[in-house]
């Protein structure tokens, strides 16, 4: 592991130019040989499980039964797959899963960037109180919540359905982001506002015109994240729902666990499946990523 | 934190610190107080509501089924006599030492190694990072798989000749919370090697190149220049681990439910077996209240001070 | 804290919990009474998740939906999420009107709470009233009333390969003693002589072991009795029972807590371990025509003064007292407890389950004969640990069971650990 701290890029030029010498210029060499040995085998290591499982996925369970689960693989089958995708219920449980995630992050982000602008905006008695309650909810470990929800969700006839699983993932969600959200609007220059209100805009504007857009960034980013999180829970599906043809992917990745347990070809096919979204989200949206998960550390 | 300490806000219609103590209510934009309360009410609903129920429930004997007990702090007292909450306190002490303190070392380590924007970093970050957006359910599977009994780190290690450091992973009970910590540290390390990353970014290049003319090792560049500036994303990365710490639940879970015989047993494993295996809801109600208590201690003794600091 | 507090505002203080206790208490812990009639499908909640066994339950399914009378849609929960979610579901206000689950003090302690709905007319139909008095006895609560159908049972025992055993040139053993001889002679082999599946989620599998060693040393009585609290774990009988465990523990496969029973399966399939105490559903986990090599052999007799006592499990219906419609479930109950659904049910699975019903054919093979067989001779019957206790009391006796397979030297203090959690639910 490296401690150094590298030349930031703009000094990079004169450096080497500066770097005329043979000698600095071997060390550089070496540094990066170094650097990508290092990098690469930490890589790797990060990368067989998941390499493992893709191996997994594609052979027969005859194989794997007979050479053992770390054998090399002996086959190709795309059996695993089909056999999740239908049988399984995933290609169900995949559909499902958007219906939850897409209208949970849109309004999650809508309530938190409200609240975290009049709070962030506006001298509120208590605001800070406020924020650490909200905060404070995000907090409480879910298991408090789970037999409390569930009866609550049959009270208003909501239980079994998808809806309660998008109230209640937006509600527990809310307080972390308008913690996030908070820090980056606070962040926005209070005379951009000033002068909204020198032209008689009204918080309802200012919000929506000005301090909306300002945030996009941080919207964006918190969205590509809030995605993963969303599609990924697992716990609250489980709780609110009990028919399997509403059940999310993780619940039927769980399912499909417990229905094919020994046949290691089809639950790798299906731990595919369901990482396969959130892998594309967050290869289409990397850049956004990265910024989300910093939100809260970077002005 | 950082950012709650700068930029005043604008007030919403006299300076504030006037009338900050009486009345203020009365001056704010309605818009304003609805933007606050409509989230608030949401999040009042589903969560501190059921919280509230949650609390109440830790002080009653209840199935999920006859009528609730009420029992006062007996359930509280019992956990002093329980064995099994004592190993899962330490568990969970040792969980959160564990996983925070190495997540948190191997995070800014991969950050300083791959901050450096140069040829291939990209593909280095993604790698690590990948897991991140793995759901714990996937994860765990990917992690029985790899802990097999003829799994691919038994083969490798019989392959390599330590034959005799071959084991069941997950039953064996002086292997089981490590083996549970590895997939977790795998999941977190990208998320708060990214963190670290935007940190290092922050830090102005000009603190570095005045350090390097005075004369300083690379080491006391890092300790002097680098460290100090990461303050404000040290706390955002305590909070994220410390939440994450509480939800390793679901990888803890789904690898060992806390066996064998609870020694992979944490305060959240115990929580869910005792209400929901053992259907002793009111004392699962009071092991998750400790919980609680323990994870808001931590956060909200920081930011209290975050606070401070601000005013 | 209250104490410092001048008496009104205490008064208040205290009013306001109550209150506050009163109205939380009043939402969280009331059950609203459902009842009433409703149109729609009977939605049937099933916790048979293995591939076979739920294509097998939804054939059934159709057939019932083809009668054109009430429908019915199934809904398949995996096993494991099924089981800690059954509570909820009974106690909702708009439960699920119809569950997999087991008879005997399981389904007892259901009914004692007023959750499970009256079949007492159902079991004077023309199917039900025909089954057997035993099977009458096991459906009906301690009061009387039926609650549950009964359409399958299969049976323990422990299972091998033929043509392995042929290989290696062993026979199945009568006695403790020549099943002890079998393993050692496995384990010159290099076979791991038992398997078990004992780990991953499946740590209730140890139990088997318990439950027959302990009818095998103190009968199947004391066994009941033990598990209603009637004994004490820490007692010198049970100890007894580890006394034996320990003779037969080294043959045990390495595996045993490390794998689940279908992995475990797996394992006997290939022929890395010679036999496992298993019941009758593993056959879900072996592939088409893996079966044809399959025989059993009871649980050797150790002391030949106890009745010889077989595990025979048996799988059925019963009804959530909240149901809506009734008479739509009734309906579907009384089809399912015909001879005509139990055949299509063991026509679809792996076939190795027997039906409960007089005149239903099981599936005909050999093994499944010499199972009828094996319960039929056998001097009593018991369920299995979970259902002759409570869904409960299982957890205790994993923990218990397989800290015990991990370290055997600390059974005295398993065992005083075990009665205390057993306490704590019996204690309910």
């Amino acid at each position: 592991m490296r401690t150094t701290t590298p030349p930031a890029p703009t000094t990079q030029a004169t450096q080497a130019t500066q770097a005329t010498n043979s000698r600095a210029l071997h060390r550089r060499r070496a540094a990066t040989v170094g650097f990508h040995a290092g990098a690469g085998l930490l890589s790797v290591l990060w990368l067989i499980p998941i390499a493992l499982v893709l191996v997994t996925a594609v052979r027969s369970f005859d194989d794997i039964a007979a050479n053992g689960l770390g054998a090399l693989p002996h086959s190709f089958t795309l059996d695993g797959f089909s056999q999740a995708w239908t049988d399984g219920g995933q290609q169900r449980a995949l559909v499902n899963s958007l219906l939850v995630t897409v209208p949970t992050v849109l309004l999650s982000l809508l309530l938190a960037s409200m609240a975290a602008f009049a709070l962030s905006r506006y001298d509120l008695p208590g605001r800070r109180t406020l924020l650490l309650v909200m905060l404070g909810g995000n907090l409480l470990p879910p298991q408090i919540l789970l037999i409390p929800v569930s009866k609550m969700a049959e009270l208003f006839a909501l239980h079994d359905t998808l809806w309660a699983l998008i109230g209640v993932q937006v509600g527990f969600g809310i307080g972390f982001f308008v913690f996030v959200l908070h820090g980056f609007m606070r962040a926005i220059p209070a005379e951009v506002q000033q002068a909204a209100v020198i032209d008689g805009a009204g918080p309802a504007q200012i919000y929506w015109r000005i301090v909306l857009p300002l945030s996009r960034p941080a919207l964006a980013a918190l969205g590509a994240l809030s995605f993963t999180w969303i599609f990924n829970d697992l716990l609250w599906a489980i709780t609110v729902l009990r028919t399997e043809t509403r059940m999310p992917i993780t619940a039927s990745l769980l399912g499909l666990q417990g229905q094919y347990v020994s046949q290691w070809n089809v639950i790798a096919a299906g731990s595919v499946i369901a990482a396969a979204p959130t892998v594309l989200v967050f290869l289409r949206f990397q850049r956004h990523f990265v910024a989300g998960l910093n939100l809260g550390a970077v002005k | 934190m950082a950012v709650l300490e700068e930029a005043p806000p604008v007030p919403a219609s006299r300076p504030p610190r006037t009338r900050r103590r009486r009345g203020a209510a009365t001056r704010v934009h309605p818009v304003v107080v609805t933007f606050v309360l409509l989230p608030l009410l949401i999040e009042g609903f589903w969560v501190f509501w059921p919280a509230l129920q949650g609390f109440y429930l830790s002080v009653t004997d209840w199935d999920g089924i006859s009528a609730a007990q009420f029992v006062g702090l007996d359930n509280f007292r019992e956990m002093f006599g329980d064995q099994v909450f004592r190993d899962a306190a330490v568990n969970t002490a040792l969980w959160l030492l564990l996983f925070g303190g190495l997540s948190a070392l191997l995070g800014l380590g991969a950050a300083l190694l791959l901050q450096q924007e140069r040829r291939g970093v990209g593909f280095y970050r993604a790698a690590l990072f990948l897991p991140v957006v793995f759901s714990l359910v996937a994860t765990a599977l990917v992690w029985q798989a790899m802990y097999q009994p003829d799994g691919l780190i038994n083969n490798v290690l019989e392959g390599v000749g330590l034959d005799g450091l071959t084991r069941s992973w997950l039953a064996d009970r002086d292997t089981a919370l490590y083996a549970v910590l590895v997939p977790a540290l795998w999941r977190q390390v990208g998320y708060v090697m990214v963190l670290y990353l935007a940190g290092l970014k922050g830090i102005d290049p000009m603190l570095h190149e005045a350090a390097k003319v005075d004369g300083a090792t690379p080491w006391q560049r890092f300790r002097h220049v680098t460290l100090p500036q990461l303050r404000s994303v040290n706390a955002v990365v305590l909070s994220v681990i410390v939440i994450d710490s509480l939800r390793s639940f679901d990888v803890v879970w789904a690898l060992t439910q806390g066996g064998p015989y609870h020694s992979s047993e944490l305060l959240s494993t115990y929580m869910y077996s005792t209400a929901f295996e053992s259907l002793r809801l009111g004392y699962g109600s009071a092991l998750s209240v400790v919980i609680f208590v323990l994870a808001f201690g931590v956060i909200a003794s920081y930011l209290v001070r975050a606070f401070r600091e601000a005013d | 804290m209250a104490t410092s507090l001048p008496s009104r505002r205490r008064f208040l203080t205290g009013a306001g919990a109550a209150g506050l206790s009163a109205m939380l208490s009043g939402c969280v812990t009331s059950v609203r009474s459902g009842g009433g009639t409703a149109g729609g499908a009977v939605t049937l909640q099933s916790n048979l998740s293995s591939p076979q066994a739920k294509s097998a339950l939804q054939t059934v399914v159709d057939a019932f939906n083809s009668r054109g009378g009430s429908r019915v849609s199934l809904n398949t929960i995996a096993s494991e999420t099924f089981r800690t979610q059954l509570p909820t579901y009974l106690t909702s206000a708009n439960p699920p009107d119809l569950y997999t689950w087991y008879p005997g003090s399981v389904a007892d302690a259901y009914a004692k709470r007023d959750l499970l709905l009256d079949l007492d007319d159902l079991w004077k139909g023309p199917d039900l009233s025909r089954y057997s008095a035993a099977l009458k006895r096991l459906c009906s609560t301690r009061s009387g009333t039926k609650v549950f159908v009964p359409t399958t049972y299969y049976w323990w025992a422990f299972f091998y390969r033929k043509s392995q055993f042929e290989k290696w040139g062993v026979s199945p053993p009568e006695t403790w003693d020549e099943f002890l001889d079998l393993c050692d002679k496995l384990k010159g082999k290099k076979v791991e002589p038992i398997g078990m599946g004992a780990g991953g989620n499946t740590a209730w599998i140890s139990s088997s072991w318990f439950d027959y060693l302990n009818i095998r040393i103190n009968g199947p009585q004391y066994h009941r009795d033990l598990l209603a609290g009637r004994h004490r774990f820490d007692d010198p009988e049970v100890r007894r029972v580890f006394d034996r465990w320990d003779e037969a523990r080294p043959f045990l496969d390495s595996k045993s807590t490390a794998l689940p029973f279908q992995d475990a399966t797996t394992e006997l399939l290939q022929g890395r371990t010679g036999m496992m105490l298993i019941g009758t559903f593993f056959a879900d986990a072996v592939p088409k025509g893996g079966l044809d090599d399959i025989d059993f052999f009871r649980f050797p007799a150790i002391d030949p003064e106890v009745p010889m006592a077989e595990e025979a499990p048996t799988d059925g219906y019963f009804a959530s007292a909240r149901s809506r419609r009734t008479r739509q479930t009734k309906e579907l109950l009384g089809y399912l407890a015909t001879a005509e659904a139990q055949e299509l049910y063991l026509k679809g699975s792996s076939g190795t389950a027997l039906p409960t019903h007089p005149d239903a054919k099981d599936s005909g093979t050999a093994l499944v004969k010499k199972g009828r067989a094996l319960i039929e001779g056998a001097d009593e019957v018991t369920q299995f640990f979970n259902r002759d206790s409570s869904d409960e009391l299982a957890p205790t006796a994993d923990t218990a069971l397989i800290r015990y397979l991990a370290e055997p030297e600390k059974i005295g203090s398993i065992l005083t650990t075990w009665q205390r959690d057993a306490e704590k639910i019996w204690g309910k």
